[in-house]
């Protein structure tokens, strides 16, 4: 009996002793734990902010391969990642350039992805910050960041889901009109954007300060017509108006043989953007915090370690299609931002590969090797390797604040008034003033120069109705990118976002 | 060696045997005394009985037990066979015993010499296999489980112990997706039984439990038997780790009283099974000609990229062990190394195992005390995976497909060859040479078991284990790989550390009784699980030369540490359970077993911490009955029927149930770089166990006098919960899939097993054995609810490429495109099946038309053996059907746009094509096939004359001898686990096809 007891008592002694199953978390932070705390706050702000740089995955506004600018831009006549004939690059970039795209397009996956990811965050940061009682201009900054999202969202997109608190069920998630989500982004600008700092640089570089809202609240007037049908001019106006308080100003523009480029027009996308002109900009550090692709990819093998260092491995990927740099000006310090000939800007190091302009070859065989002109407009800076470089980005600048207002004027039928603004930028380009008042086609041609790579090109398409005609021409005389019917001036919504959530209405024509 | 040595020698042996048997005679002795009998010094006229006991063909079978029936009494035969026993009754019954053979009764009425011939017990009835937590009779099982013994095992080359099970079982699929040294083979017991919670069987090591790793520590010549739980009657006692059935090992140990130094060892010349025809350099000059690709891109070169890849490996596999003891003492212990050098260069494995295993008895014999520990360290030079360019990564082997044969191997400068021109150009060669890739896993464990009987017929049991693994692994990528990230950063040199801990405990009490007819087992137990996972990792890069490797991280550049380069990590699990199990059994013919499990785990989320796992199994031994007796058609006629309810906890990580914030990247905000936190799941308070429910209904047979003998199972399971990544609508989740219980599968089949012995006679004997397994599948459902958010979906993606989940079809379904032909530019055209006007390539597309699935549909395998003489041969034959395959690797290299960036397959020139937007059928194929798996023929010496040598084989064995199959690529048989590259080819690491010699030496 005495062994029974014995055993028992053990028995019970390890059931009583080992029975506890909650889980214990060594190297993570709970959640709820972690956003209670003051650090939590902050921190959900400043991880809002940790999505917009591009990485790998096709994640961020710029930056990464395959992602939302992919999207943006290589959909437009201003850049192409042809198929070579010596078998590099597959052609799905240029099927996406020839607008052969499709619901299940990686890119298109990727934007939708990324932005709903800031969505959620933001919406996290605004309730953690509401609920933390912040300072008021802390709490608009998080709104007006899911404005900007939104706003990215509904321009690409047009109906999609919205949702403004993290804690709902799918059905509780409605797909809203493109007029409602343009409604719902005027409103929280409005109501939020005099709340921000007025700070420029410093602790705001990167950041929405009251001027970087007013840019945002701008863009938004300014594509009105194509979001509702109605255009709200004026309203753009306003917006640009109430920026100048921030005092910008266009970049000097002089000879600089120090810069590559040869001009110090170029600091705009140098490794830091000056604030005299950059409204907001995006901070890079490679292999930081984001990464800036854009010369990496476009320059040929060679070239990479000739001019940029010894390690670094360009792609041969990005060129200019002919048509786009043809409309450059030879005097335009612009043009140096394209390498082509045997003669190019920039440095000429011995056996410097010479990019011949007239590509006209995306697929089928492909362009030649050295076929295209490249893109150097950031000349890779700071930290640099074959990942990519560190060049800041600037996501508003003046020169565009200038544009947009003439061309509100000239939509005004104010063409006159809106002839200093075209010419302020056309003179720091180093070119003579317009002979007339500008009209909307001088508009269009001058942000197509000015602001070219930068990530505006679709919507001036769209906003001036270029985006679905036919451009570039091939041998045989034909369209390299035949027109086609206006559905494709939004996107599909993503395959994947459709098989997770089938009561979502796919835009019309996909 | 002279004529002193050998007699001394002769001695010692002599003084040992006699030892033996002087140890055997006290053991009965002792026995004999200690029970009390006396009666038998009544006896009057008692006669001493001599003789040899001998096997159907003659032998001499020593180690039999000869005792006096109703006593103790008793001897056991000399090597010889012989045996005396004196002081025996006139009117005595001699009972005659060993294992494997069918008891032999004899009276002796007087006789003196007494010759017996034993028979083999080929069914085995008597033969004692594991279930969980303990042993049964053969005859007394009521589940479906396959018992293999060591006798059965595959031979040859064998690096993994599982590779010796291949075909052996029914319904038990091994699988080998190449021959990578080191690399494991999968199994899957009864077919895929969870979507992505992980299906490999639970694995239990002499009562040790753990995962598939366990296989590595444990080496192939030590393994004495091998039972596999199959049903979930059987498995429930596994509880919410049994759902994919329990592969439990017993290993080998000393027998009381026998001494034994064994020897075994093979050499194997592993080649290449296969090879793919790739375009030679003179070819790719005429394709590239032919589709006017410039000439700056040939480098004027003949390079076979995968003949230099590759070599002859070889394995080698030596033991030595040795065991012996005394009545109340035993032990073996036994070192072993498995070394394998791979087809692909520089690629290799190292394995290296130790055991020892001791019993001591004390308390009167109540108590019983068993020491097992095992120690192991493996070291692998492993070829780099996951290297290539965008267009193309994979394994480093696949990347010889992609390298130009018109490019060379070295430049003219001796470096090796690089193309600056080409995007992320790479040299295969040069990343075998220049990547170092070593891992050592260090795996040791312990267990003590401590039995005590309490009194007669209850048993106390106190089991405690622990396991620890430390996994090691240093890699440094030179800027002479030609890897364009060493490239970028001059080196990058990594070490990595992960350590595992399994810790276990259980407290049991066994309860047997025999009341007349009635046989009672019961059975309690108390477990206590924790695992533990730990590790870190750092990471330099930019170094001034490759001196320093993976050993010297400080000397990498200054401002080199990146995000993601200094990493570590600890989480763990805890499973608490009770169970019990109850065994009854009425008049030896009607048999019933329950049992009940209740598991409680800290992966579990907070709404379902326990779960119950019940099962019952009924059997009745039909032979048995007065009806069957006087035939001789039926020998064994035994039905089954079991129902069970198992779980799966395997692909619940832990953490996974709850919401947390980890540090991730860095961002720039306020003006500064500073560390980001953010949530990286999302929650699920309602994660639990995948539940399976299984009935099986079985039979186990006899027939012909035990000439033909088998058994044929039929079992439906369904499997509810279903553990899958569900991609869920963004917004609201942050994350675009996270894990949830939802929908349910069934998996349904036949299972055939037979043997058949035509002939034993004389110096003959054939035993033919085969299987047969059926298996559907079907998909119940995939919607279901995640919290309040409804799931709804009736299709999900299953691998990456055509293969679906879809409700009412098998697991792995391709749906696809379908081709048709290509347009003028060369570019694949695939058939608008819904006449819409677009191509669709969503999952739920009208343009995709069902072709078949991933998984095969049946399986069997054919396991004829032959002795004659001292001669064996046996043969595994196995294969598959009823399947596709997407053979991906197909498609990359047929489409000649990549001309002048890889080289391409010659088959290519047929299609013509450019370009391919789709993964249509085209490159769909089927993937039946049939595997001439093992040959094997041995010479067992004749070592009468050998002094010190009792058994000695040799053998020579053939692996992978053949396939036929019409499958193109390299191997039929690929990855099928439902992870991203499930049901396609993504490239293999190649298939050997090996010859080995073996020698066998007990001395």
């Amino acid at each position: 009996m005495k062994k029974y007891i014995i055993v028992s008592l053990l028995a019970a002694f390890f059931i009583v002793g080992c029975t506890d199953l909650d889980e214990q978390v060594y190297d993570k932070i709970d959640a709820n734990e972690f956003y209670d705390s003051e650090i939590g706050a902050d921190a959900a702000l400043a991880s809002v902010y940790a999505l917009i740089p591009g990485n790998w995955d096709g994640k961020g506004l710029i930056g990464a391969d395959r992602g939302y600018y992919d999207l943006n831009n290589m959909s437009t006549d201003e850049q192409v990642v042809p198929h070579r004939v010596t078998g590099d690059w597959e052609p799905d970039f240029a099927w996406f350039h020839k607008r052969m795209w499709t619901p299940g397009h990686g890119f298109i996956n990727n934007a939708w992805n990324w932005l709903y990811d800031c969505v959620f965050h933001a919406n996290l940061a605004v309730e953690l910050l509401e609920n933390a009682n912040a300072d008021n201009e802390v709490v608009a900054e998080a709104k007006v960041l899911r404005a900007f999202f939104y706003y990215l969202l509904m321009d690409d997109f047009g109906n999609v889901p919205f949702f403004t608190d993290n804690n709902l069920t799918v059905d509780q998630i409605p797909q809203k009109s493109r007029a409602e989500i343009f409604d719902f982004i005027v409103t929280e600008l409005e109501d939020n954007v005099a709340f921000l700092s007025e700070e420029k640089g410093g602790s705001y570089y990167g950041r929405f300060n009251k001027w970087a809202g007013y840019a945002l609240l701008a863009k938004v007037y300014l594509n009105a017509e194509v979001y509702t049908g109605t255009p709200k001019w004026q309203e753009c106006l306003n917006a640009c108006e109430a920026l100048e308080e921030g005092g910008f100003s266009l970049h000097p523009a002089v000879s600089d043989a120090s810069h590559p480029n040869g001009n110090t027009y170029f600091e705009l996308f140098g490794d830091q953007c000056p604030d005299d002109e950059v409204i907001l900009a995006l901070y890079i550090e490679l292999d930081v915090v984001g990464r800036n692709i854009t010369t990496i990819r476009s320059f040929g093998g060679t070239d990479g370690a000739l001019l940029f260092g010894e390690t670094v491995s360009t792609w041969n990927g990005t060129i200019i299609p002919t048509e786009f740099l043809n409309q450059f000006d030879d005097i335009d310090i612009r043009k140096r931002q394209f390498r082509y000939g045997s003669e190019p800007f920039g440095p000429r190091p011995a056996g410097f590969i010479v990019y011949d302009p007239e590509e006209d070859n995306y697929i089928d065989p492909g362009a030649e090797r050295d076929g295209g002109a490249r893109s150097m407009k950031w000349w890779p800076a700071g930290t640099v390797n074959g990942g990519g470089a560190s060049n800041d980005f600037p996501i508003y600048r003046y020169a565009d604040m200038l544009l947009m207002k003439a061309e509100c004027l000239v939509q005004q039928n104010k063409a006159g008034e809106a002839k200093p603004f075209v010419d302020q930028v056309r003179e720091r380009a180093g070119l003579d003033a317009l002979n007339a008042d500008p009209t909307l086609e001088d508009i269009y041609n001058e942000r197509s120069k000015e602001l070219s790579l930068e990530g505006h090109k679709r919507q001036d398409m769209i906003r001036f109705g270029t985006f679905t005609k036919a451009h570039g021409e091939d041998e045989n005389g034909d369209p390299i990118v035949p027109a086609v019917d206006s559905h494709y001036e939004l996107f599909p919504i993503p395959t994947a976002a459709i098989d997770a959530n089938p009561s979502l209405q796919q835009n019309t024509g996909y | 060696m002279n004529q002193k040595m050998i007699h001394k020698r002769e001695n010692v042996l002599k003084v040992l045997f006699l030892l033996f048997v002087f140890v055997n005679a006290c053991f009965i002795q002792t026995a004999h005394a200690e029970s009390g009998r006396s009666d038998i010094y009544s006896m009057q006229q008692n006669v001493t009985c001599s003789g040899t006991v001998s096997d159907e063909l003659g032998g001499p079978i020593p180690g039999v037990s000869v005792i006096v029936k109703g006593t103790t009494i008793g001897t056991i035969t000399d090597i010889n066979g012989n045996y005396t026993l004196s002081d025996v009754s006139n009117d005595a019954i001699l009972v005659f015993s060993f294992i494997g053979m069918r008891n032999k009764e004899v009276a002796v009425n007087g006789q003196i010499t007494i010759n017996v011939t034993l028979e083999q017990d080929m069914i085995g009835l008597d033969e004692v296999v594991a279930v969980g937590y303990g042993v049964t009779k053969k005859m007394d099982l009521t589940g479906a489980s396959s018992n293999i013994s060591t006798d059965d095992l595959n031979q040859g080359a064998v690096t993994n112990p599982l590779q010796q099970m291949a075909g052996r079982a029914v319904g038990v699929n091994i699988t080998q997706v190449g021959s990578e040294p080191g690399s494991a083979p999968s199994v899957r017991i009864r077919g895929i039984t969870s979507l992505s919670g992980g299906n490999d069987p639970l694995v239990v090591i002499d009562g040790i439990q753990g995962d598939m790793s366990m296989f590595n520590q444990l080496a192939p010549s030590e393994i004495e038997n091998v039972d596999i739980l199959k049903d979930a009657s059987a498995t429930a006692i596994y509880g919410s780790r049994g759902a994919p059935g329990v592969i439990i090992v017993t290993t080998k140990k000393a027998k009381a009283g026998h001494k034994s130094i064994e020897y075994s060892g093979s050499y194997s010349v592993d080649m290449l099974a296969n090879k793919l025809d790739f375009y030679s350099a003179d070819e790719y000059r005429s394709q590239m000609a032919a589709w006017q690709v410039p000439g700056e891109v040939d480098h004027g070169a003949d390079t076979d990229w995968y003949d230099i890849l590759t070599q002859i490996g070889s394995t080698q596999n030596h033991t030595v062990a040795f065991g012996g003891g005394t009545g109340d003492f035993n032990y073996r212990a036994s070192v072993s190394a498995i070394l394998q050098e791979g087809v692909v260069i520089n690629s290799s494995n190292n394995n290296y195992i130790a055991r020892l295993t001791a019993t001591q008895k004390g308390l009167d014999d109540k108590l019983t005390l068993t020491l097992n520990m095992n120690n192991s360290i493996r070291q692998n030079v492993g070829s780099p995976s996951g290297v290539g360019r965008a267009q193309f990564t994979g394994n480093l082997i696949s990347n010889a497909y992609f390298a130009k044969p018109t490019d060379p191997v070295y430049d003219v400068d001796g470096s090796y060859y690089y193309d600056e021109n080409v995007f992320q150009y790479m040299n295969p060669y040069a990343v075998a040479q220049e990547v170092e890739n070593d891992r050592e896993e260090k795996s040791m464990f312990t267990s003590l078991r401590a039995d005590l009987e309490i009194v007669e017929g209850l048993k106390a049991g106190w089991f405690g284990s622990w396991r620890k693994v430390s996994e090691e692994s240093g890699y440094y990528a030179s800027p002479k790989s030609t890897l364009y990230s060493a490239m970028d950063k001059d080196g990058i040199a990594n070490v990595r550390s992960n350590f595992k801990e399994d810790r276990l405990m259980d407290i049991s009490l066994n309860y047997d009784k025999v009341i007349g007819k009635h046989k009672i087992a019961a059975l309690a137990v108390y477990e206590w699980q924790r695992n533990t996972y730990q590790g870190h990792f750092a990471q330099s890069k930019g170094f001034i030369n490759d001196v320093f490797t993976y050993n010297k991280l400080e000397a990498g550049s200054e401002g080199s540490i990146d995000l993601g380069d200094m990493t570590s990590y600890k989480n763990d699990r805890t499973v608490v359970s009770v169970l019990g199990r109850v065994n009854y059994t009425f008049n030896e013919k009607y048999l019933l077993t329950a049992s009940l499990r209740r598991d409680g785990a800290s992966v579990f989320g907070d709404n379902y911490k326990w779960g119950n796992f019940p099962s019952a199994s009924l059997a009745w031994r039909v032979s048995e009955e007065g009806f069957m007796q006087g035939q001789d058609l039926v020998s064994n006629l035994k039905l089954r029927v079991g129902y069970g309810v198992t779980g799966n906890q395997q692909g619940l990580y832990p953490q996974a149930s709850l919401l947390l914030v980890e540090p991730s990247d860095t961002l720039f905000f306020g003006g500064e770089e500073i560390k980001n936190f953010r949530i990286n799941q999302n929650a699920n308070p309602d994660l639990r166990w995948e539940t399976r429910k299984q009935l099986n209904l079985g039979v186990d047979y006899g027939l012909f006098n035990g000439k033909v003998y088998g058994a044929i199972d039929v079992f439906s399971a369904t499997t509810d919960n279903l553990l899958f990544s569900y991609d869920v609508p963004r917004p609201p989740y942050p994350n675009p899939s996270m894990y949830a219980n939802v929908g349910s599968l069934v998996n349904e089949g036949i299972e055939f097993a037979v043997n058949y012995i035509p002939l034993k006679k004389g110096d003959w004997e054939v035993n033919l054995g085969a299987n047969f397994s059926l298996l559907r599948t079907e998909v119940k459902t995939l919607s279901g609810k995640i919290g309040e958010t409804v799931i709804d979906t009736e299709i999900v993606s299953w691998g990456s490429y055509n293969a679906f989940l879809k409700e009412g079809d098998a697991i792995g379904t391709f749906y696809i495109l379908q081709n048709a032909g290509k347009d003028n530019s060369n570019s694949e055209l695939v058939a608008d099946i819904n006449n819409d006007g677009t191509i669709d390539t969503g999952i739920r597309s009208e343009d995709r038309y069902k072709a078949g699935q991933a998984l095969p549909k049946y399986n069997f395998a054919f396991t004829p053996s032959v002795k004659y003489k001292n001669f064996d041969l046996s043969m595994v034959w196995r294969g598959a059907g009823g399947n596709k395959i997407f053979n991906y690797i197909k498609k990359s290299f047929s489409t000649y746009e990549n001309l002048g960036k890889s080289n391409l397959l010659k088959t290519s020139s047929n299609t013509g094509l450019s370009t391919t937007m789709y993964n249509s059928d085209l490159w769909l194929e089927d993937g039946d096939f049939v595997r001439f798996e093992n040959l094997s023929v041995g010479y067992t010496f004749n070592t009468d004359r050998l002094k010190y040598i009792s058994k000695m084989r040799l053998s020579l064995t053939g692996n992978n001898l053949a396939v036929f199959t019409k499958y193109t690529g390299l191997d039929p048989e690929v990855d099928v686990s439902g992870g991203s590259g499930s049901g396609a080819d993504v490239g293999i690491y190649p298939r050997t096809r090996s010859f080995s010699l073996g020698l066998n030496v007990t001395f």
